[in-house]
């Protein structure tokens, strides 16, 4: 399945599930949030939830900020 | 105690996450801080420093609330966004409004400030946002359910200490809810005269990042803050144009 992840083209492997993503990614699910698309997916609805060929993700995480 | 919504906490010193030469680093400065409260800001995770999220080590620490800013915004719609992010990840819903679409000055956006302001009070946010020391905005920030809003000493970063003084006592003067300095200050001098002046809390972040020792820059800042607000409650005597002495100008020796 052909991603873009972070504004980088990427090749999912999985079942594409976000789960399977982020296991893919090496990111920690409790420590994500997530759009696809713009929108966001909730964790909640992370189960539930199929990426498309051709979806736009955004994975992302707390940094340093004022 | 300092109440946030309906959160109420003991320090009244909130520090910000950024600029930290390490994560061990900013863990201890919080530590010192004896902080309750720190801000953090949301980006895109990097997998070739999958290490670099502060989730973990910000877990660790106890009785730590964390409160997502939406820096990177350059709207309302792109704050509210962050926000329900940063809500999403933190589990809290404390956010600071922040957006500053000028890398040069980042000098907050009044208005965006106040659309994403009004709409995530509304959806139920502990909503504090970081604005121009302007009392007009203030005043309006409060009526739209803000829980304090932020007032810059100085531009973010600049160390530039508490240069909006007069125009940040004129907000403390209508406010009824609390008035927190964020931004701009370097020396824990400026968080006394902060506090003095009637603020309720400040926001440091660089001064103690760039500090040569960050944690003993955070509790000195944290002593700062302790020192101004209790010399506050002390009241402070008032000021005179002549000398007043302290002795009674009679009675002297050999007359």
């Amino acid at each position: 399945m052909f991603l873009t992840v972070n504004e980088e083209n990427y090749v999912h492997s999985g079942d594409g599930t976000i789960g399977a993503l982020l296991a893919e990614l090496g990111a920690k699910p409790e420590h994500s949030a997530l759009t696809v698309n713009r929108d966001i997916v909730f964790s909640k609805d992370w189960k539930s939830f199929k990426l498309n060929d051709g979806d736009t993700v955004e994975v992302l995480t707390f940094v340093g900020g004022g | 105690m300092l109440t946030l919504g309906n959160i109420e906490f003991k320090s009244r010193l909130i520090l910000g996450t950024g600029k930290f030469s390490d994560t061990e680093t900013m863990v201890k400065a919080i530590e010192a801080s004896g902080t309750e409260l720190v801000t953090v800001a949301l980006r895109r995770f990097n997998r070739d420093k999958p290490d670099d999220d502060l989730c973990a080590p910000l877990a660790r620490l106890k009785g730590i609330t964390l409160m997502p800013n939406t820096s990177g915004a350059m709207n309302a719609k792109e704050a509210i966004r962050a926000a329900q992010l940063g809500r999403e990840l933190s589990g809290s819903s404390f956010v600071k409004v922040e957006i500053h679409p000028n890398p040069h000055h980042l000098m907050p956006d009044a208005i965006e400030t106040y659309l994403a302001a009004k709409e995530l009070a509304a959806d139920g946010f502990i909503v504090l946002p970081y604005i121009p020391a302007d009392p007009v905005l203030a005043k309006k920030l409060e009526d739209v359910g803000c829980a304090a809003v932020m007032p810059l000493g100085a531009a973010i970063g600049s160390g530039g200490g508490l240069s909006t003084a007069e125009m940040i006592k004129l907000i403390i003067r209508d406010s009824n809810i609390p008035v927190i300095v964020d931004a701009g200050l370097r020396a824990p001098s400026e968080a006394a005269r902060a506090m003095e002046m009637g603020c309720d809390a400040c926001l440091v972040n660089s001064a103690i990042a760039a500090a040569r020792d960050p944690s003993a820059m955070a509790k000195a800042f944290a002593l700062g803050v302790e020192t101004g607000f209790a010399a506050r409650q002390a009241g402070l005597m008032p000021k005179s144009e002549i000398a007043v002495a302290s002795s009674p100008l009679t009675s002297f020796l050999g007359k």
